[in-house]
């Protein structure tokens, strides 16, 4: 009795979720299927789409190799923070989530300022007296923009895996006779695969569909999905375009994490939290 | 290998902070540029306390994560509870309801959310502006709601479960076991849960720049549009302090929760510890405090008897007090102490008119140019303006009058004319190159290129080079000028509107096309820049005009504003600022001496005459240029002859997806049945 009232509790929070983000999702796509002129029903937009199923190949591609490059870097960083002691690993957790709170805009403005032809990183090399590099403008720069802002993404969910390995498994491994390298491939790196997933799950998803990183570090040619979803609804004027392509961004994004979901087995809740 | 690591931990750290030591240093820097030290100042931190928009727009950003933390956390505490309570398989469901918002990128949570504001808003209800205040509460509550409760599950589910029973054989009710022990219990899970919403309500910025309207804007949406010129160096400050703020949150928390940890290893035996009573009490004290500050803020904001105009205008657009101008804005309010002016800026003319279009926002005064305002009151949202409050209007030059745009001056009162001309860097570009628009095709610059970013602009350029009308509406030679442009997108650095300060006073771009007024500006900053006008294949000649849209609320307001503007002194005072010339008979004698002789901001009568107006276009010739220039930036180089053809891939695609999104997520209910 107790328990079935209790129930009733989640109710106007059920109802919440329906009206906020179930029903939206079907206005986005009801768009997607108007004319912009209109308002009737129309296939059009879809057909559209193929002009930016290149940019969205290019999203797509940018954010595995972030992610990729986030999991090379990340990983020693997050095992070398499990391995602390108690205190020092609290420190160093709180140094990784610090950057995440901070404004990502001024942030990445800042590596405008590092990077740029004239920038600070330019001055140094020139005082030292090598050549400029041309940063800004290249897929180079997005890509390390992306590295930079979703880096503490990949750590977190990593180190929360890594710390919880059982350091009774990793000695017996080595009683069984496996050297280091063993070690790691064999118990620790099996053991911290839910956490590579969703480190891979937690740099990708922002980073396919960003567009202020693109916007201030791309150049002429890095056009990403984001940017053309933005321009749709903040420029052009088009949100039945701009709905469109945010539905083929959505169901990407779905079959993409629905991937990794399986390779991942069955996280009992489901999300992955900080 | 553990030094490698280390060594490695060490590089990630300096990585990661590298550029947030850039920007404290900034704060401190004596001189405007990121780049250049200039000296050590604290004089930004006094100019932050005193820029009364700033600390509005950092009032409005706590405003509403205060609020949204506040109300997801209570409102996520009580259901998650409540799913707790259910039978697997529904929790199981309303969880994968919850992960929607989690999964979803945040650009689909804001447009959708965006979108369905607007619709209930503008199109059901006919409200005037449907994003607002409230819509951006509802979508911060409403992605705060599931860290909230993917926070506090957890806690419950390690709860034992006799607790809460003994706690009733022992006479409470079911209410007060709930506040005496599951509350007790599942704390640590709120307040980790409630400073990640906090937190991430904080610096959101995506879901907020679509699901906000004009009229209430948070900090990161206006640094967005903050790209015009080097940032003010007080916004570094302002992030400097916020930095040291979440650091001594940060470790406060950190402290507690060591000392709790060790307080419950001590002791083993669960009970209500006197810190832990009074850590609770704290908190308790803190959030009553932060709600109390919150709401009190909310009603002070909302409480106002001041009318309030909201003025939307181009970056950059109006003298704002800076290097020794008039503040208009503020010589407006104290004229007119019980008008309040709501200032916010647009990047184009097509970017205004998604926002007007999109009906989100109230506006009361907008500043288009000539051929935006021709498609405004053909599209009917346009208010006639009434004359008898804008005696000024007499001050207006004739030959701004019964334009082609507004041929019977009864929607606008212009504000500014000039042309649109080539910037470019003296130092590393040879006089002889310049000698027209050719000069944006040179290889010789290739990667020191800016070009337009807005379909028109870039189009018009395209069309006097080849020498095809800038009204055209025949797909042919738009496709011709489009193939023009393509041929370019190779030598071009970056498309640009606001960005083009930075990068053409840094030296960062050699070339850009870009308004003589701007142009001006960019030339004072940086004596090596000179404009250039191609005269012989023609350049745009451009007007921008005050209107009052449809959506206005305070139309005399706005009249007071733009009679205002209309006085020669005030015209010539802003001028001097934003370096374009004015329309006003009589403002050019208030201007500097320097600006007003000036032949790139007033040029010669007989090289105006070979300037061209855009006009209205009809909308499918707009979509047609706008897709146009969409493929020249994805495709680079290869614009296709005809469309079609498109849509297999497109049906593979999404046929793929499905088939795969399919293939996923449905069997999965059986397999968790066994």
């Amino acid at each position: 009795m107790k328990k079935n009232k209790s129930i009733l509790l989640s109710g106007p929070y059920i109802l919440w979720m329906l009206i906020f983000t179930l029903i939206p999702l079907g206005v986005m796509a009801f768009y997607a299927f108007t004319d912009p002129d209109t308002g009737k029903f129309t296939l059009q937009n879809l057909e559209d789409l193929g002009l930016f199923l290149p940019s969205l190949g290019t999203s797509v591609w940018f954010s595995l190799l972030s992610a990729g490059i986030c999991l090379l870097l990340g990983y020693p960083v997050a095992y070398f923070i499990a391995h602390r002691s108690p205190i020092t690993q609290k420190i160093l957790y709180m140094l990784i989530m610090l950057p995440m709170c901070m404004s990502f805009l001024l942030r990445t403005l800042a590596w405008v300022g590092l990077l740029e032809t004239n920038g600070i990183i330019n001055v140094l090399l020139g005082k030292m007296g090598a050549g400029t590099v041309e940063v800004i403008g290249t897929s180079g720069a997005v890509i390390l923009g992306m590295v930079y802002n979703y880096l503490p993404y990949m750590i977190l969910p990593l180190y929360a895996i890594i710390v919880k390995i059982d350091n009774r498994l990793i000695e017996a491994a080595e009683d069984l006779g496996c050297n280091g390298v063993q070690v790691f491939g064999r118990v620790i790196l099996p053991l911290s695969i839910p956490g590579i997933l969703s480190g891979i799950t937690m740099v990708f998803v922002p980073a396919v569909s960003t567009f202020y990183i693109s916007q201030k570090l791309g150049g002429a040619d890095t056009m990403l999905i984001g940017d053309i979803i933005e321009k749709q609804f903040k420029t052009s004027n088009n949100p039945n375009m701009g709905a469109a392509l945010s539905l083929l961004l959505m169901l990407m994004v779905l079959v993409c994490t629905g991937i990794m979901n399986r390779f991942g087995g069955e996280d009992e809740e489901g999300g992955v939290v900080v | 290998m553990k030094k490698a690591n280390r060594i490695l931990t060490v590089l990630i750290f300096a990585f990661l902070y590298l550029p947030m030591l850039v920007l404290v240093v900034a704060s401190f820097n004596n001189g405007k540029d990121l780049t250049v030290f200039e000296g050590f100042t604290t004089g930004h931190y006094a100019d932050l306390f005193k820029d009364k928009d700033l600390l509005t727009l950092l009032g409005n950003s706590l405003l509403i994560s205060l609020l949204s933390t506040v109300i997801a956390t209570a409102f996520g505490t009580f259901s998650a509870v409540g799913i707790h309570n259910m039978k697997p398989r529904l929790r199981k469901t309303v969880m994968s309801l919850t992960n929607i918002p989690m999964t979803n990128p945040d650009i689909v949570t804001g447009i959708s959310l965006s979108l369905l504001f607007v619709f209930v808003g503008s199109t059901l209800l006919h409200q005037k502006e449907s994003l607002n205040f409230w819509t951006l509460l509802i979508a911060h509550i409403t992605f705060n709601l599931p860290y909230v409760i993917l926070n506090v599950m957890p806690k419950l589910k390690q709860m034992n479960p006799a607790l809460q029973d003994a706690a009733m054989d022992l006479g409470c009710t079911p209410l007060q076991s709930f506040f005496k022990v599951t509350l007790h219990e599942i704390m640590p899970g709120i307040i980790s849960g409630a400073i990640m919403a906090f937190t991430m309500s904080l610096d959101d910025f995506v879901i907020s720049y679509f699901v906000s309207g004009s009229g209430f804007l948070t900090l990161p949406v206006e640094i967005y549009s903050y790209t015009k010129k080097p940032m003010q160096p007080r916004v570094y400050a302002m992030f400097t302090l916020l930095f040291l703020l979440i650091f001594v949150l940060m470790v406060t928390m950190n402290l507690l929760q060591i000392r709790a940890d060790r307080k419950r290893v001590s002791k083993q035996v669960r009970t209500v510890t006197k810190s832990g009573r009074i850590f609770r009490r704290v908190c308790a004290g803190v959030c009553a405090l932060l709600l109390l500050l919150g709401s009190g803020w909310l009603i002070f904001s909302t409480r106002q008897d001041k009318i309030t105009l909201n003025v939307m205008n181009w970056g950059q657009n109006i003298a704002d007090g800076s290097d020794g101008t008039m503040d208009i804005i503020a010589a407006f309010e104290e004229k007119y102490p019980n008008i309040d002016v709501n200032y916010t800026t647009y990047e184009s003319n097509e970017s205004l008119y998604a926002k007007l279009k999109g009906g989100g926002v109230t506006v009361d005064l907008i500043i288009p140019s000539d051929y935006m305002i021709a498609r405004l009151i053909d599209e009917d949202m346009l208010n006639p303006l009434n004359f008898n409050n804008i005696p000024n209007y007499k001050y207006v030059q004739e030959r701004f009058k019964n334009t082609a745009y507004d041929p019977n001056n009864a929607y606008s009162v212009p504000y500014t004319w000039g042309t649109v001309g080539i910037i470019y860097n003296t130092k590393y570009v040879d006089e002889a190159d310049v000698t027209g628009w050719e000069l944006l095709w040179n290889e010789k610059y290739a990667g020191k290129v800016l070009m337009f970013d807005n379909s028109r602009d870039a189009f018009g350029i395209a069309q006097f080079l080849e020498g095809i009308s800038i009204n055209t509406t025949d797909e042919a030679e738009l496709r011709q000028a489009a193939k023009k442009l393509a041929e370019q997108n190779p030598l071009v650095r970056q498309y640009v509107m606001d960005q083009i300060y930075g990068a053409m006073e840094g030296e960062n771009a050699w070339i850009a096309p870009y308004y003589a007024g701007d142009c001006m500006m960019m030339m004072v900053a940086n004596e090596n820049l000179a404009f250039y006008l191609p005269e012989e294949q023609g350049f745009n000649l451009f007007i921008d005009a005050m209107c009052i849209p449809k959506c206005s609320e305070n139309q005399e307001a706005a009249e007071l504003f733009i009679n205002f503007l209309c006085e020669p002194e005030i015209s010539g005072a802003n001028m001097d600022y934003i370096c374009y010339a004015s329309p006003i008979e009589g403002a050019r004698d208030y201007m500097d001496e320097y600006l007003a002789e000036s032949e790139v901001i007033y040029p010669d009568d007989s090289i105006l005459e070979k300037g061209v107006s855009y006009l209205f276009l009809p909308a499918e010739t707009n979509r047609l240029m706008d897709s146009l220039f969409m493929e020249i930036r994805i495709a680079g180089g290869d614009v296709g002859e005809e469309d079609g053809g498109h849509a297999w891939p497109v049906v593979l695609t999404f046929a793929g997806l499905a088939i795969a999104a399919a293939f996923l997520f449905l069997p999965k209910p059986k397999h968790k049945r066994k």
